[in-house]
């Protein structure tokens, strides 16, 4: 349905974590999606959701318990340090926090030319720094930023370092987990017009996690709406925003404050929270049926 | 729902006047000066180090506690309910005792960093309330249960024996909000109380704000980075930028007619739902420039 070749495509899958008193967590329910190349996919859903949780199975930070992940159609979902090497390069992943994400004690020109030792590509010397350089320059830095340690930037310079270690392998597929949600507002706009701008130029592939649909709505060409572990609701973006169907994705919608002050709305009084994901062993969630409703827009049936 | 602003023939509960803080010769709030009247939401909004923050934090006459902060300059005019004025800048800690909490209450962004994990809930609101009044600790518990049933808590009782890990988010700032009227303060100062919260969460608090408000006359201060939530809740706003005001005015006329190049940058750069409706390919904001002469 969509118009978009696939890159990854992910099949039933599954993550359970044990916790104690004999009950499993069950973060992510028989997901199943597909991201094309040059599309970005967002996954939205509240804290707990296992939105993620789904970004570190595909990625493979998270060892998942059940069901496929394909890169290009090879099943990685078995692969382990070695063979997952060449696999690694095509798919990288940018955090909430770029501060947490940087090493405090290292230059960011170092951070960015790192992966580009480890994975051979280059040794230290003038052609690195040389690359380094044209990252930085590709992220909207200057080349001599390099030489500058994290704590001298700001939050959306420092995002822009995560984006340009992100790239430099010329990863395929990037994820991005709550990537601009820690940004002042101009700034996470322009980040935002940057991540699309590469998006263009380079042909990636974006997983896009966040709680933040308004966002979402402008850098989203499908998207998935999470809910206990499993999708509730996936489609191509003007389905979901014009046309949500399920009751979750319309609480939702509902939910997100409008910035016009003529537009005001009621607000529940009432507290209503989402149930919990622990089960006993033995007993599981009931597993959702996704019925396609239009072409390439599935709701869970209620 | 409240239209309409309320009406400024009074004079105002809170005036700040010409405010302004320094930490070590840095500058953090600059000349600042804003009026709030009863039953007023004026939000305070600005992006990181902005300085909204610290406005707040002088209000309370807290931003100098364990810090290097110093209120160089300014007055922050507060009637009190028995109708005499008092300059907080210049009030002594014992009176400030008297204000803090009690009068004018605040609540945070982080409700699990704000509640003393070992102690209950109602342990917490109980010891809040015997600290400004002159009751029983029966008395006080059961102004705790009232409070809890007035911020709708579902089963008080129980919520009141239970301790800040045993509760959700949400829950745990309803507690603080609990906790910031169980007094019934004339202002209530809110620094960024839903930025931590899931939106379906968010929307609930905000809900019972505006209710609270409405039931409570409390004027409210709401800093906060997001003009969703200032277009859902403000009757007027106070922009800030770089320790400084940019500008001020009802909320209508700052959405609808943005004066200052930052104010409009601001709200060019929000995301807004709907704002896609019948496009088919994603779009890129179009950026304003923030420094741009008026």
């Amino acid at each position: 349905m969509t118009d978009f070749e696939t890159l990854v495509e992910v099949k039933d899958l599954c993550k359970e974590f044990s916790v104690p008193g004999k009950a499993k967590i069950h973060a992510v329910e028989h997901v199943s999606l597909k991201v094309g190349k040059g599309e970005t996919l967002a996954v939205v859903g509240e804290s707990g959701c296992g939105k993620s949780t789904l970004a570190f199975l595909i990625i493979k930070l998270l060892e998942s318990t059940g069901g496929q992940i394909l890169l290009d159609g090879h099943d990685i979902t078995h692969l382990h340090n070695k063979s997952m090497r060449e696999y690694r390069q095509k798919m990288q992943i940018i955090f909430q926090d770029p501060f947490a994400s940087l090493d405090p004690r290292r230059s960011v020109g170092y951070a960015v030319g790192e992966p580009l030792i480890v994975h051979g590509e280059e040794s230290k010397g003038a052609a690195l720094n040389e690359r380094v350089g044209g990252l930085f320059e590709r992220v909207g830095l200057e080349r001599d930023h390099a030489q500058q340690y994290p704590h001298q930037f700001s939050g959306g310079q420092r995002q822009r370092v995560c984006i340009a270690r992100a790239l430099a392998l010329h990863p395929e597929l990037v994820i991005a987990d709550e990537s601009v949600s820690a940004l002042d507002v101009s700034v996470q706009a322009q980040v935002i017009n940057l991540m699309m701008e590469l998006q263009q130029d380079m042909g990636l592939s974006y997983l896009f996690i966040s709680h933040d649909l308004a966002v979402v709505e402008r850098i989203a060409h499908r998207v998935a709406v999470m809910y206990l572990g499993q999708i509730v609701e996936l489609g191509p973006r003007s389905a979901i925003f014009e046309n949500p169907s399920h009751s979750y994705t319309k609480r939702l919608l509902d939910a997100v404050p409008i910035a016009d002050p003529r537009q005001r709305r009621e607000r529940p009084l009432l507290t209503g929270e989402i149930p919990s994901p622990r089960w006993e062993h033995g007993t599981s969630p009931e597993l959702v049926n996704l019925v396609e409703v239009e072409p390439g827009h599935f709701v869970a049936e209620e | 729902m409240r239209a309409e602003t309320p009406l400024r023939s009074e004079t105002p509960l809170l005036s700040v006047q010409g405010l302004t803080v320094t930490f070590d010769g840095f500058t953090a709030v600059s000349e600042l000066s804003f009026d709030l009247y009863e039953g007023q939401t004026l939000a305070i909004v600005g992006e990181s180090g902005s300085g909204k923050s610290v406005t707040a934090l002088s209000i309370m006459r807290l931003v100098t506690l364990g810090t290097r902060a110093k209120i160089a300059e300014g007055q922050i005019f507060f009637r009190q309910p028995d109708g005499s004025t008092i300059d907080l800048v210049q009030a002594d800690e014992a009176e400030l005792r008297k204000i803090r909490g009690n009068q004018i209450s605040m609540i945070f962004q982080e409700p699990l960093t704000s509640l003393n994990p070992v102690y209950t809930a109602g342990n917490q609101v109980v010891e809040a309330i015997r600290l400004h009044q002159d009751v029983t600790k029966a008395e006080a518990y059961q102004r705790a249960f009232e409070v809890f049933e007035r911020v709708r808590i579902p089963e008080p009782k129980k919520r009141l024996k239970e301790y800040p890990h045993q509760m959700s988010g949400g829950m745990r700032q309803r507690v603080m909000i609990a906790m910031a009227l169980s007094c019934d303060p004339t202002v209530l100062i809110a620094d960024e109380p839903t930025t931590a919260l899931d939106v379906t969460i968010q929307a609930q608090i905000l809900g019972l704000m505006r209710a609270l408000q409405d039931e409570t006359g409390a004027a409210v201060i709401m800093i906060t980075h997001d003009m969703g939530v200032v277009a859902e809740v403000a009757d007027d706003i106070v922009v800030m930028r770089n320790s400084k005001l940019v500008e001020t005015g009802n909320v209508f006329d700052i959405f609808e007619k943005p004066t200052a190049p930052y104010t409009k940058a601001l709200l060019a750069s929000i995301p807004r739902l709907g704002s896609m409706t019948g496009k088919s390919q994603p779009e890129r904001f179009d950026l304003v420039d923030m420094d741009a002469p008026v």
